[in-house]
């Protein structure tokens, strides 16, 4: 921008870097709105609430407001019930990938070949998805789950004996249904993966000897590797936040046997009125979900603008 | 290594209303080098896919080394295909792609290593052993393909228009490559293109399909010589054999105001027609010798000959294309045209088929 084409007695360069600047800012102007908004709604909080993590302060005594500085901060080390927690977070969020992503690919391979009603099958699998969160939750706790009139208890019943789920499995009960609302998304990544997978190579594969297995392990996972990663990486960011399933199923009970992350701050600061203890676990949480999501976002984008595209 | 047959083979696709490929019948001996060739949507590639298994075959059978291969899977049919954007395995080296088949057959890892790089050194793969298909060029792939289809030893190599890919000069290069190394090699082949130079060069028989139906299966000089009908004569050679609509007048041609003459088996052929096709090679009319005249629209200057394309003055209707040696005629200009009656070949009007020797 700056080379100058013919020598010139005028200084050039500052007109032109006046210039330009002033036609930077006509463009950026319309959008300082929108970054305004931006940071009111998003930073502003983020600061106040590190602000708040700094006191001790408790609505239920009013009054009780003082800085503490990092009290709060070794609170939150040493707080067994936030490291359950934590474990609980990691436990449900990486159970419930996991397990609905295996799901979603024996789905979407079965959905990738033709079969009579196949368009219906579809639709019914995808349902799950379309389910409102908290009317999901509701659903297991109640028509599923019960202890009196739920279905797995109805089904399992005669084989496993009578088993009030939710409160013996709270963790593994809210895992199933979270499984449920989240192998549809996984299925379709994948099926989408599947179904641009070249015929030819496929085909290739058949002629050179290799039997349908084998073309899945050598051939198809690779190329449905960075649809597995980006479905892996989006589900765990909306998973590890989750609170609609916990709050409806369990209430994170029996103790904190089924609590996570969110809901555990949830009943620290609406339940125990402490929004000291409350904010510093926030920014805790948050600087841990942001450490995994950068790692995590990264592997997505190398995988899929890296070296390893598929051709 | 083993002979290829196809008895009446046909394959109907799901919704179609004729067979892609229809009854057909071939013979291909141990060792042999077949091309089908044909126009797009002939049916070749239709024909080639039956044989490695890729396509259902609803009628009829084909046997490899007198096996029957109806319902047979690829897998279990020992023949390697090379396809027209050759599908190597995106996520494998070079190398892997090259041992595909060898591992899915229970070879052990360094007979495995052992055949990949001797396949290499055939083909001038082994620099690019470690690379992934992504970082080769289009030749290279192609070679890979090719490397991909050996290292198996396979009893037959079916390839659909492996060349089609590649420019001009690279294809016309590895043409020569592929026919000497399937000479070396031994293996029986079956070749799809839609290219008649390609069949002419590479082939030992060459079969023409046309809408999935076998015109003519015969050595390219046989093709070349005696074509069986109006379209393999138009299809084969480059440019396309001449055609006329012409009169008979005892045992003679009347072609405007030139009298043809044929010999007895010609006229033998001809008797009680009023009217036939007449076909001629560019390179059987002698330019400037002859008694029909023909206005000259176009010279096409190859170098080594130039082709003149023109009218006959008699019958504006009728244009030929001529070889003539390079640079004696000009656009405009009338100049005489002369047949050789033993060059000539007569076809049905209405048919097509030939007629005569
Ligand atoms: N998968 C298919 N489904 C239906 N029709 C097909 C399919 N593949 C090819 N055809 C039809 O079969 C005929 C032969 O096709 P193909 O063998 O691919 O021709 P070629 O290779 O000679 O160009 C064409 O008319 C084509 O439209
Ligand atoms: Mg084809």
């Amino acid at each position: 921008m700056t080379a100058v084409t013919a020598p010139s007695a005028v200084p050039v360069g500052t007109i032109r870097s006046r210039s330009t600047r002033q036609v930077s800012w006509s463009r950026r102007a319309p959008l300082l709105p929108a970054l305004v908004f931006v940071v009111v709604v998003t930073q502003v909080p983020f600061v106040v609430t590190i602000w708040y993590s700094l006191n001790s302060w408790n609505l239920v005594r009013p009054g009780s407001r003082q800085f503490v500085g990092l009290a709060n901060y070794v609170h939150v080390a040493t707080d067994v019930q936030f490291r359950t927690a934590l474990v609980n977070t990691v436990v449900l969020t990486a159970g419930t990938v996991i397990i609905s992503m295996v799901i979603g690919v024996a789905l979407a391979v079965l959905l990738d070949r033709k079969f009579l009603g196949r368009s219906v099958v579809r639709t019914l699998l995808i349902t799950p998805f379309l389910v409102m969160p908290v009317a999901a939750a509701l659903l297991w706790k109640t028509a599923m789950f019960d202890p009196t009139f739920g279905i797995v208890d109805y089904v399992l019943g005669p084989l496993v004996g009578h088993v009030v789920w939710l409160s013996r499995f709270p963790l593994a009960s809210v895992m199933v249904e979270m499984i449920w609302q989240w192998t549809p998304f996984m299925m379709l990544l994948v099926l989408a993966g599947l179904q641009s997978m070249p015929t030819d190579v496929v085909e290739a594969a058949g002629v050179d000897g290799a039997r349908p297995f084998a073309i899945f392990r050598e051939l198809t996972l690779p190329h449905l590797r960075r649809y597995i990663e980006l479905g892996v990486v989006l589900g765990a960011i909306y998973v590890v936040n989750e609170f609609d399933s916990i709050y409806m199923m369990t209430q994170g009970g029996p103790g904190v046997s089924s609590t996570n992350l969110p809901y555990y701050i949830y009943e620290r600061a609406f339940l125990g009125f402490d929004v000291g203890q409350s904010a510093a676990m926030g920014v805790v949480v948050l600087a841990g979900t942001i450490l995994v999501a950068t790692i995590a976002l990264r592997l997505i984008f190398t995988s899929f603008t890296g070296r390893e595209e598929a051709a | 290594m083993a002979d290829v047959c196809y008895d009446e083979a046909t394959c109907i696709y799901a919704g179609a209303d004729r067979p892609a490929v229809d009854a057909l019948n071939l013979d291909i001996k141990d060792g042999e080098f077949v091309v089908l060739v044909g126009p797009s949507g002939s049916g070749k590639s239709t024909a080639l896919r039956m044989l490695a298994g890729l396509e259902e075959i609803d009628a009829g059978s084909i046997r490899i080394g007198g096996r029957d291969m109806v319902g047979v899977p690829s897998r279990d049919r020992d023949i390697a295909m090379v396809f027209q954007n050759y599908a190597l395995y995106p996520n494998k080296t070079v190398a892997e792609n090259m041992g595909f088949s060898l591992k899915m057959h229970g070879v052990s890892k360094e007979e495995r290593q052992r055949r990949v790089r001797e396949a290499a050194r055939l083909l001038d793969l082994e620099p690019l052993l470690g690379r992934k298909p992504k970082h080769l060029s289009g030749g290279q792939r192609q070679r890979v393909a090719m490397g991909r289809a050996i290292v198996r030893e396979p009893q037959v190599f079916c390839m659909d228009e492996p060349l089609s890919n590649l420019d001009a000069k690279l294809r016309v290069q590895t043409r020569t490559q592929i026919a000497a190394l399937q000479r070396r090699l031994g293996v029986t082949t079956v070749y799809v293109t839609h290219d008649q130079v390609e069949a002419m060069t590479m082939g030992d028989r060459v079969a023409v399909l046309r809408d999935g139906r076998l015109q003519q299966f015969a050595t390219p000089g046989e093709l070349y010589d005696r074509p069986v009908n109006l379209f393999v004569a138009g299809f084969i050679g480059s440019p396309a054999m001449n055609q006329l609509n012409v009169d008979v007048d005892a045992g003679a041609l009347r072609v405007g105001e030139t009298v043809v003459p044929l010999s007895a088996a010609q006229a033998t052929a001809v008797a009680g027609l009023s009217r036939v096709t007449l076909g001629v090679r560019p390179e059987h009319l002698s330019v400037g010798g002859g008694e029909l005249k023909l206005q000259v629209d176009l010279v096409e200057e190859l170098g080594s000959d130039s082709y003149v394309y023109g009218h006959l003055v008699a019958e504006p209707d009728t244009s030929l294309v001529a070889r003539a040696g390079r640079g004696r005629f000009r656009m405009g200009e009338t100049v005489g045209i002369g047949f050789d009656p033993g060059q000539l070949h007569l076809f049905h009007p209405d048919s097509g088929e030939r007629l005569g020797p």
